[in-house]
């Protein structure tokens, strides 16, 4: 097997002092999608927002597309607890070189700019992909997916609607030249009508050959996409199940709630 | 009183304007973009017209004043960068970052004054006039050195916002402004884009300095009341958009030049406060303020 383009180890994290995740492994084979569930407040948001960098991680390793991102070795919480953490020790991870590195990440509820226009914002958008992309076909690629977006490229994000600000930020995502894609709930919040025209955009996305890392709360949704669904619980990967052995929503529902349909017993519902 | 009194004092406001306008840009860049306010602006300005002095004037290196400008606006840009990353970088992610830098940037602009204070010692100078005599419009008469200072303060203005609105740089530092989060997930240098953002107002800094030079006498803590009158500016108007603290800045520079002529020199920052918290007191977020800021 070739080297995977994603790669954890180990990785716990959180907001000091309060740990979030841990012992978080998985990896992601050139060319497959993976998708994560799990309940809110679990600690996918603050996992992602780890590896992208803007949050240190505590232990663990992350390769990215053969690269290690964080410097080695551990984070020193205890011996510097009472220092300015920044001034004493290097950060182990830079959000930029993640980005630019490839591994895009469009956040849950992303704010954008709100005093920029579509097209502006679209405009600062390729920074990350530093030479690797190009811009022109990228943004063509996005006003293709989106005709909204172009409709409304100059208009300020603070009068765009929640889709339209979801379709301007996977957009801006487009715009990085991604080599993995992450979505952290694209569809939250949206009407059924646009939730349906962003998961068909989404499809695209992925059948154009970008990897994606999905989080969302729809099992249906994410099994179209992804070829491994990761199940989030507790801070803890709980299960890895591969596409050929996706269960239904029930069934999720059931191993995480503790539902007694089917009886599945998997050892987490603590 | 006669008309030409009132144009007359009319003018000297929108000559004071634009040097508020200036000054109160430098502070506001930084404001917006880092969400700070710094204290050795002030400092910063007489820095850059010491330095504009020591390279223009004839009894120090006597190489003219536009080279006197350049070098000054170059320094100031290097020593606006230098104070980002000593003053406020190591700062950055703390929770009470406002505070702490409100201490370390006036703990830097005393130190910044003392610098000038030893170099360059305790005695007024002056920088000489870009150029003699008066121009006349429209019966009113000023200096033309105070039109060609207000022509070049309007050309800085204009360059500055088609730099934050064209140039990716200043794009990229909007976007730092209003989302710092988003912007670093884009891949945006974000420590870079503050020094950018720091030395760019440093530079405004040293203009304005370099400017106040050559129509006052200019002492270590001359940059103390225009850093007062700037902060009064920034307030009064808000910071909404780059526009609203240069409307602001004339409105004060008009206020303070008729309170000057009609209530006395000594009263006219008395009035001016007064009138900026009765504004206050209306619109809390300043004249043409929304409450969030960006650039």
């Amino acid at each position: 097997m070739s080297e995977p383009l994603l790669r954890v180890e180990g990785l716990a994290g959180g907001y000091d002092p309060v740990q979030i995740f841990q012992d978080i492994s998985l990896a992601m084979p050139a060319n497959a999608s993976i998708g994560l569930f799990g309940p809110n407040g679990h600690g996918k948001s603050t996992f992602l927002r780890t590896l992208s960098g803007l949050i240190d991680p505590w232990r663990g390793d992350i390769y990215f597309a053969g690269e290690r991102l964080n410097l080695a070795g551990e984070r020193g919480s205890r011996r510097f607890r009472n220092f300015n953490y920044d001034a004493v020790r290097r950060r182990r991870m830079n959000p930029k070189q993640v980005a630019r590195a490839g591994l895009i990440h469009v956040p849950q509820g992303n704010l954008l700019f709100p005093e920029m226009t579509v097209e502006e914002t679209l405009s600062v958008a390729p920074a990350a992909a530093a030479g690797r992309g190009n811009a022109k076909a990228q943004l063509d690629q996005v006003h293709r997916l989106f005709p909204r977006v172009h409709e409304r490229r100059f208009h300020k994000i603070r009068f765009l609607s929640g889709g339209e600000r979801q379709m301007v930020a996977i957009g801006v995502g487009l715009m990085a030249a991604p080599k993995l894609l992450i979505l952290d709930e694209p569809t939250l919040g949206l009407s059924p009508k646009l939730r349906h025209e962003l998961c068909a955009a989404i499809q695209k996305i992925r059948d154009a050959g970008v990897p994606l890392l999905l989080v969302d709360q729809d099992v249906e949704f994410l099994q179209s996409l992804i070829d491994t669904l990761y199940l989030f619980d507790h801070g803890r990967i709980s299960r890895k199940i591969e596409k050929a052995e996706m269960p239904s929503h029930e069934e999720i529902m059931a191993m995480l709630f503790g539902a007694p349909a089917g009886g599945i017993d998997n050892g987490v519902g603590r | 009183m006669s008309f030409e009194t009132l144009l007359f004092v009319a003018a000297g406001g929108i000559v004071l304007g634009g040097l508020y306008a200036l000054m109160a840009t430098g502070l506001a860049v930084v404001w917006t973009t880092l969400g700070i306010f710094n204290f050795a602006h002030g400092a910063f300005i007489a820095a850059g017209a010491y330095i504009a002095w020591q390279i223009s004037s004839t009894e120090a290196f006597g190489l003219g004043y536009f080279a006197g400008a350049a070098v000054s606006v170059a320094a100031m840009f290097v020593i606006g960068v230098i104070t980002y990353a000593l003053l406020v970088r190591p700062f950055e992610r703390q929770p009470n970052l406002v505070l702490l830098s409100v201490i370390t940037t006036l703990a830097g602009a005393t130190i910044l004054e003392s610098l000038l204070d030893i170099l360059w010692g305790a005695r007024s100078k002056q920088i000489a006039r870009v150029v003699e005599g008066d121009v006349s419009l429209a019966g009113v008469t000023i200096s033309a050195n105070e039109a060609v200072l207000l022509a070049l303060v309007v050309v800085i203005l204009i360059g500055l916002g088609l730099f934050l609105r064209r140039a990716p740089a200043g794009r990229a530092m909007r976007a730092v402004a209003q989302n710092r989060e988003a912007a670093q997930l884009m891949g945006l240098d974000v420590p870079k884009l503050y020094a950018i953002a720091f030395g760019l107002s440093a530079a405004l800094a040293g203009l304005a300095g370099l400017f106040i030079g050559s129509i006052r006498f200019m002492t270590p803590t001359m940059g103390t009341d225009p850093l007062l009158k700037a902060l009064i500016v920034v307030i009064f108007g808000g910071v909404a958009r780059f526009t609203s603290p240069i409307f602001a800045a004339f409105i004060v520079g008009l206020i303070e030049a008729f309170a000057t002529f009609y209530v006395g020199l000594y009263w006219a920052p008395a009035v001016l406060f007064a009138i900026m918290i009765a504004v206050l007191i209306v619109k809390p977020e300043g004249l043409f303020g929304k409450y969030e800021k960006t650039v």
